[in-house]
């Protein structure tokens, strides 16, 4: 709470800072010598928005209007209006599929430094994996209803951002609203932000109505980072986020089978259905999680433009009170084919070890003797993913216009393995996504 | 104690950013056109539902936050 208490003191001083209107004078509305304008080696575009506080409220994490927005052009129109569809689908072994279109628009006006933006999106999810398998019920299908609404105004070196979304299927409800401000220092070369964040989510069961069954969980995020110009080419960046969840998070659904003692010692790495079945106890109680988790993070990015490609690395730290520690690595290489058509390789890490409580085989002495925590979440136990793949932008607009009409699509694979789990060892998958993004 | 662990990240935080600050160029609005590349903002490249199989494939979550140095327009 401490924490919280200071995070909100910073907030609160920037939004005064913000509201005061001496701070409104621009400190470095400098503009560049004729002789140098010309020297630079790429054409100075229009200020590409900055994007929102992280869209909490689908899960996603995903922050900020697409990224094909962030391209945008001024073409001495005072407001610059672009939308986007996105299609995504995503296949794994475990016989899971999801197919995700989306759409969003932004409205902006780079000289006034204003913008809003809006998505929407839909996931169809159809799933067989073996812990539905495990529990006798049929293929699990599900419609997920995300949407977002956004805003930025920065008018001069200091900048705020808000964003508000919601996320919804049958058995879940999620809200959140979040807000972020930047300020920008040393001639725009050091950028400050610091942003906060609040959710809460609904969480029932398909077919029972929230009024009947429900459990509420909170979260509040903060985060606060820096980002660096070192020189005309290269930015780093450090950020860092601390999210406290309160409330009971346990999925209602997943069951826990529990053997005995002797038993316990003897299940296999990867077990399969038929072997935890023939194995496990008759108590099978549901999966119980601590009822608070503070989430901590601390990421490192690095953004390099070469003469033609640009190297974007990613590291984030990551270690929570449930005693789940990680490491993520992420670097995209883009190259410039010519001016119309960028490919790019992509890799990613994800190394974590498991939660306190994770145990691949729960032991129990009977019913009175039913370990306090428990949980059946892969996730939530050690793992590693290697992931590799890439994508490819076409700028399809008219002669000059590179950015009006953009087409790009990804194709990334994966694969994680659980290294004490049962039912599965590892899993493949896939994830392609194919975007167009206009401008009007 | 808890005042103390709070503090710590903000104070390694402001000690990176010094650091770093003092192998910086400083660079001028007009030259920023590298720094204002579609493709040196972090969301570049990565679509929501790429971030959405991150949120359910891993158990870590965070590291969404940004704060881009554009071209220095405006």
């Amino acid at each position: 709470m401490q924490l919280a208490r200071h995070a909100f003191a910073l907030l609160l001083g920037l939004l005064m800072l913000l509201l005061d209107p001496r701070t409104a004078i621009a400190r470095d509305g400098e503009t560049p010598p004729a002789a140098d304008a010309g020297t630079t080696a790429e054409p100075t575009p229009a200020r590409p928005p900055k994007p929102p506080a992280a869209d909490s409220a689908d899960s996603s994490g995903a922050s900020g209007p697409p990224a094909a927005e962030l391209a945008t052009v001024s073409t001495g129109s005072s407001v610059n209006v672009r939308a986007t569809t996105e299609i995504a689908g995503y296949l794994d072994s475990t016989a899971t599929s999801v197919l995700t279109p989306s759409i969003a628009a932004t409205v902006e006006s780079p000289t006034a430094g204003w913008a809003v933006n809006g998505r929407y999106l839909v996931d169809v999810v159809s799933a067989a994996s073996p812990d539905i398998v495990s529990t006798a019920s049929p293929n699990f299908k599900e419609v997920r209803q995300a949407g977002n609404l956004g805003f930025r105004y920065k008018p001069s070196t200091l900048g705020i951002a808000g964003n508000v979304g919601t996320s919804y299927t049958p058995d879940y409800f999620s809200l959140s609203a979040s807000v972020q401000l930047t300020q920008e220092l040393d001639d725009k070369n050091l950028t400050l932000v610091q942003g906060y964040g609040y959710g809460h989510d609904t969480i029932g069961r398909t077919g029972t109505p929230f009024s009947v069954f429900s459990r509420d969980l909170a979260y509040h995020s903060i985060a606060l980072g820096a980002s660096r110009v070192v020189n005309s080419g290269l930015v780093i960046g450090l950020f860092g986020d601390a999210i406290l969840e309160r409330g009971d998070q346990s999925k209602p659904y997943r069951y826990i089978p529990l053997y005995t003692p002797a038993v316990a010692a003897t299940i296999p790495r990867g077990a399969s259905v038929d072997q935890v079945v023939a194995s496990r106890s008759q108590a099978r109680p549901l999966e119980q999680l601590p009822l608070q988790r503070d989430r901590f993070a601390l990421t490192g990015r690095l953004a390099w433009r070469l003469t033609s490609s640009t190297l974007r690395i990613e590291e984030r730290g990551y270690a929570d009170s449930w005693g789940l520690r990680a490491s993520t690595t992420d670097v995209r290489y883009f190259i410039d084919v010519s001016r119309r058509i960028t490919i790019w390789p992509h890799g990613r890490v994800n190394l974590q070890n498991g939660v306190e409580f994770w145990q691949r085989a729960y032991a129990s002495n009977g019913s009175n003797d039913i370990p306090a925590l428990r949980t059946g979440d892969r996730e939530l136990g050690p793992l590693r993913t290697l992931g590799g793949g890439g994508g490819v932008r076409f700028a399809l607009g008219k002669a000059g216009a590179t950015e009006d009409i953009v087409l790009s699509t990804t194709l990334d694979g994966y694969w994680t393995s659980f290294a004490d789990a049962v039912y599965v060892k590892e899993r493949f998958s896939a994830l392609s996504a194919t975007t167009l993004d206009v401008a009007f | 104690m808890t005042s103390r662990a709070s503090s710590s990240p903000a104070r390694v935080l402001l000690l990176l950013v010094a650091l770093s600050s003092a192998a910086c160029t400083h660079v001028r609005p007009w030259e920023r056109g590298k720094l204002a590349h579609p493709t040196m903002n972090g969301a570049h490249g990565a679509g929501p539902a790429e971030e959405h199989v991150y949120s359910v494939q891993e158990g870590a979550t965070g590291g969404g936050a940004s704060a881009e140095s554009g071209c220095g327009c405006n």
